[in-house]
Formats: C-alpha cells, structure tokens, sequence
C-alpha cells in the first residue's frame, strides 16, 4: 500500500489518487485542481485550517502540529 | 549467498528486538507512567540498558516512534470502522470499543501528556487530526440531513472527548475495579446523541 509523500495518508483505492491515477505518490487531498502536487506553503496552509476546523485548535498550535507532522515526510524534508 | 543470508537474519533479530523493546515500553509506561526509567523497561524486555539505546538513539526517539506507533494504528482502525459507518451512532459505538480496547494506555497519554516531550505530544495531536476528520465528515453528513444539530463539528468533537476524557480522568470514582470505558458507553453514547439530535 502506498502513503502520499505529502500528508502520509494511505491511498488503498484509486478514489484516493488524483484523477484516480495510482501511479502518483500523492494523494487527492494533497493535489490542485490540475492534479499536480501542491507545494509546501499550499499544503502548510492546508493543513493548519484543517486541523483549526476540525479540532478547534489555536491557530500557534495547529502550525506546530502541522509542522511536525511535515518535516517527517519524503515531499518536505527539503523543506526544513 | 551465505553473508547475505547471515545479514538478513540479523536485521530480523534486530527488527525482533527493537519490537520487543517497543512493545514492553507500551505496557511499563502504561502500568506506571511516562515516569517510568527506561532501565525498567530493558529489564522487562530482557534486554541490556544499552540495547535500548542501540535501536533508539534517546528517549524521545523512543517516546516518539511509540506513541507514532499507538496513535497511527488508532487512527487507521477508526479510519476503517468510518468508511463502512454511515451514522454518528455507529460511528460513536466504534469509537468506544476501539478506546476500550486500549483503554489503559491511552488514559496514560491524556493524564500525562505534559509529561512527554513537546515534539511527541505533536505526533500524537497529528495522528488524531485524522480521527477528527473522520467525526467532521460524519457529523457534516447528519447536520446537512437535518437528524443533529447545526453545531460547529470542532465543537461537537470536543464536546464529545471531553464526555470520554472525564470519565478516564476519574476512572477510580467512577470504575475503581475496572474498565471504565466498556461500563459507561451506552450512556456516554446515548446521553451525547440526545443532546445533539434534532
């Protein structure tokens, strides 16, 4: 089973590839609209509303999380 | 043949090891805390203190693949449960038999939290940011059917964990002989869905 390289998540169907391509290392969540990959301000940004939304976290800790949680993965250890 | 045969043999025992170490720490630090010295935990696993260290460069690193480990295998089994899930109920039912299932370790990381190292508190917050996603889409689901409440999903989340939270921080007035999970579910689950359905 894959795991995007961007956010981690296992992609078990093709539903969970953009455009239901299973070749990408990436997942739905972590593309544009056009299917490429987004990059690492895009999905920072992402990922921090993300984390605000569903968990109601403060904006300071919500970047923590999100920050942590990237620099362990293949697509942003460049980035750190 | 034989040296690539010998070092695969090797890194098995050495994957064994590093296991056996990472399954005693779940259960030294669950019976006695994240206060625990790792010495006791290379005792229980019958391995040399400086083992514990040959497979993990520090404690934290050990602290973090642990709680990587525990926090990403509830996430998945709740990830599982969710896409076959098509209510809160059900959804709500599945989240008690998993906690109840790990019901010990898991009270240890939200009474001790503060305890741990900040990068590893992270970890953990990040693994369960996809069991918050799945409570989001489930409730979204239910709020735009009209059955619950229109109430922000954050806030039904937190509301919802900290029902369970309270009941484990208090597990000895409200279960001291047992699991307190398992004992209080079906008023947990029900008093929370009667407060938010419609």
């Amino acid at each position: 089973m894959k795991i995007c390289i961007a956010c981690g998540m296992p992609m078990e169907n093709a539903s969970d590839f953009p455009g239901g391509d299973m070749d990408k290392d990436y997942c739905v969540h972590c593309a544009r609209p056009d299917g490429t990959m987004q990059s690492f301000e895009e999905k920072k940004a992402s990922t921090v509303g993300f984390i605000m939304k569903t968990q109601g976290f403060d904006e300071s800790a919500a970047i923590e999380i999100a920050l942590n949680g990237m620099k362990k993965l293949p697509a942003w250890k460049h980035c750190f | 043949m034989v040296g690539h045969y010998m070092k695969s043999k090797r890194q098995i025992q050495k994957e064994n090891t590093r296991q056996k170490i990472l399954d005693t720490a779940y259960r030294v630090y669950m019976e006695q805390g994240f206060g625990a010295p790792t010495a006791e935990i290379a005792r229980e696993a019958g391995v040399s203190h400086g083992s514990v260290f040959s497979h993990f460069q520090s404690l934290n690193e050990l602290l973090e693949c642990l709680i990587e480990g525990f926090g990403t295998s509830l996430a998945l089994e709740i990830r599982r449960l969710a896409e076959e899930s098509g209510s809160v109920e059900e959804l709500l039912e599945m989240h008690l038999v998993i906690l109840s299932r790990h019901e010990e370790f898991y009270t240890r990381l939200m009474t001790e939290r503060s305890l741990l190292p900040k990068e590893v508190q992270y970890t953990f917050a990040n693994t369960q940011t996809t069991i918050a996603h799945h409570f989001s889409r489930i409730f979204e689901e239910e709020i735009n059917k009209g059955t619950i409440k229109d109430i922000p999903t954050h806030m039904l989340y937190s509301t919802w964990l900290g029902m369970i939270h309270y009941y484990l921080w208090n597990k000895d007035f409200f279960a001291p002989q047992g699991p307190v999970i398992s004992r209080y579910s079906r008023e947990l689950k029900d008093t929370f869905l009667t407060l938010i359905r419609c």
